[in-house]
Parts: C-alpha cells; sequence; structure tokens
C-alpha cells in the first residue's frame, strides 16, 4: 500500500453494489483485493453472471433475490459488514467508475472524521446532464443541510461502523447519496473529502434526470423531517 | 326530461349495486374474504341501492344538517373524501409491503452469505 493509514485493514469492510456488471466486477473486485481483503459484493438480482465472477474474484457476495436499487444493496452490504465486525466500511460502485487506489486516502483521512465523501472534478468527460444536476443538488445540498460537500452524487464514500449506525437510510434508490448527507448534517457528524479520478464507461448506468428530480423532491421530505 | 334522466341514474346506480354483489358473493365463496369484510361490503353495496331507489333518504342530512343545496354536491363530496382515503389507505399498505419485502430480500441475501461461509 503506497500511503500509511491507522486503521486496522481487517477491520475494513469494502461493499460493491453491482447489477448485471459482469464487464468490470471481476477486475473491480481484484483491484480492491489489492488494498482490503473484506470484500462484499452485492448482486442486485442481476441476469448475468455478476454473482460467478465476483465468486471467484473472491469477494463475499450477497444476493439480492429481487432487484431493491442501489440503497437497497449497498444497505444490505452494510448490515452484514458492521454484523460481521466491520469497524470502517468503504463503498464502491460497480461499474468499475472508481479507482482503487484511493481507498488508502479514504482511511487515512477516516482517522480524524466521522465519514470521508469523494469527489470528481467536473470536467468535460462527465456526462452534460449529470454535470449541471449534480452542481444544483450539491448547492441545494449546501442551502439545505448545511454540508459543504464538492460532489453530492459520488458514490465512493467511507465511513465508520458507529457513523453508519447514525446514517443508515431509507431510500433504496439513488437518493441514498443525498439523504446519507441529509443524515450527515443532522447528526452534526465530521466529514471530510477526497478527490478521486472517475472513469465514465460507454453504458452508464447511474442517475438519470428523472432520478434527479425524485432527488430534490425527497430533499424536500428530509429537510421537513428534521 | 329532469326525471326521466334521474330515473336512468337510479337504474344505473341499482344494477351496478347488484353487480358488486354478485362479484362480493363470488370472492366470499371463494374465501377469498373473510366474514367482516364480507357483511362489510353487502351493507355498502345495499345502502348505495337504498340511496339510488330513494334519494331523498339523505335530505335531512344533507340539506339540513351540513347545508349542502343539492344532493349530487353531497355525492361528490363524499366520492373525493372517499378516494383520498382510499388513496391513502392504499400508500400506507404499498409502503408497509414494501419495507416487508425489503427486509425479507436483505435477510435472504444475508443468511445465505453466512450459511455458504460456514460450510
Amino acid at each position: 500500500m503506497g500511503m500509511k493509514t491507522r486503521v486496522d485493514l481487517r477491520k475494513v469492510f469494502v461493499v460493491i453494489p453491482a447489477r448485471n456488471e459482469k464487464e468490470h466486477i471481476l477486475k473491480v473486485v481484484e483491484d480492491v483485493k489489492k488494498y482490503v481483503s473484506n470484500v462484499i459484493v452485492v448482486d442486485d438480482a442481476s441476469t448475468d453472471n455478476t454473482k460467478r465472477l465476483a465468486e471467484n474474484a473472491g469477494a463475499i457476495v450477497l444476493r439480492h433475490v429481487i432487484n431493491l436499487g442501489k440503497g437497497g444493496a449497498v444497505k444490505t452490504g452494510c448490515d452484514y459488514a458492521v454484523e460481521n465486525g466491520a469497524k470502517y466500511v468503504v463503498l464502491i460502485d460497480g461499474d468499475g467508475q472508481h479507482e482503487s487506489k484511493a481507498i488508502p486516502l479514504f482511511l487515512r483521512q477516516l482517522n480524524d472524521v466521522d465519514i470521508v465523501f469523494g469527489y470528481r472534478k467536473f470536467s468535460k468527460d462527465m456526462p452534460f446532464m449529470m454535470r449541471y444536476g449534480n452542481f444544483f443538488i450539491t448547492r441545494l445540498n449546501r442551502l439545505m443541510f448545511g454540508i459543504c460537500v464538492r460532489d453530492s452524487q459520488c458514490g465512493y464514500r467511507a465511513f465508520t461502523s458507529n457513523t453508519y449506525k447514525k446514517i443508515r437510510w431509507q431510500a433504496n434508490d439513488y437518493s441514498m447519496e443525498s439523504e446519507m448527507i441529509a443524515n450527515v448534517g443532522k447528526n452534526k457528524l465530521k466529514y471530510d473529502e477526497v478527490e478521486i479520478k472517475t472513469i465514465y464507461n460507454n453504458n452508464y448506468k447511474g442517475t438519470t434526470p428523472l432520478d434527479g428530480v425524485k432527488i430534490v423532491f425527497n430533499m424536500i421530505l428530509w429537510r421537513m423531517r428534521r | 326530461m329532469i326525471e326521466s334522466s334521474l330515473l336512468g341514474i337510479q337504474f344505473i346506480g341499482m344494477l351496478f349495486g347488484v353487480f358488486m354483489i354478485y362479484i362480493t358473493f363470488l370472492h366470499q365463496r371463494r374465501k377469498e374474504f373473510t366474514i367482516k369484510e364480507s357483511v362489510f361490503f353487502f351493507s355498502a353495496w345495499i345502502f348505495l341501492m337504498i340511496i339510488a331507489i330513494f334519494p331523498t333518504s339523505l335530505d335531512f342530512f344533507v340539506l339540513d344538517v351540513l347545508k349542502i343545496s343539492r344532493r349530487l354536491d353531497f355525492f361528490i363530496i363524499l366520492g373525493i373524501i372517499f378516494i383520498v382515503g382510499l388513496l391513502f389507505h392504499i400508500y400506507t399498505v404499498m409502503r408497509t409491503t414494501q419495507n416487508k419485502v425489503e427486509n425479507l430480500v436483505r435477510e435472504i441475501a444475508i443468511r445465505d452469505a453466512k450459511e455458504k461461509s460456514r460450510k
């Protein structure tokens, strides 16, 4: 590992939600395994061989019999990790967007704070709608929950198991990332950010404009619930 | 002209009531409804038929108590209240079911993984 971390790596679990990720999952798990041995892939009712590939790569695979969505999948993985003695949880997307070499950076930052958010540099590589939708939601997060993160929709995050108990979200879809931020604001948790490099694949399956509308609507509800 | 159209509406109301009684009876025969549910639905359809045949029977309540000038307005208001209530009820039932399914899916996934790790 290039960077020294003070965390016990046996207590670190990486949770990877995946649905029909046969093209990326093997590489994602293998890359993550270079840094952390406890890798959980939550197969959200894939119709391809994502589960088998993840198992072959050495991950613990939790399979949903029906599709719950990204939020639901990550929650399953985190529940399992915490039940099995995780002290630190790192979330990485299963579509190969995130580079696992940033894991040590996240863990190092986690020594001083409760949660670490990844942020992507907004570049021309980022799909147009995503760039502006993300910008708008991030600003709204700042306004509504007082959390100044640079990228509210980035799925690359790390937190302690105690933090997870406080921020455990209800959303099963892509709103989970924003709900997590809302819960961080609500519990006044300490947070930090790490810049990450993102690889955008051609078959982008992430947040759609409709998801964006749903997220904004949910944010208003969470604000009222506070 | 007005009286004949009212009679038509009354006839449709009666037919609808009879049809719904038949549907309720079918569900009850297949044991898909509990006795409580059957009694509730049979009473509701019979009440609907009585109202259809004797629309003036509610006049005291509609005109004097609620101060609604037309019977039709009363039924429209009642219908809207009923639909809103029904929507809320369906939403809560759906949400509860959704939570149950989510927990079940999660429990199965975690249990299977634990069993596999034990082997």
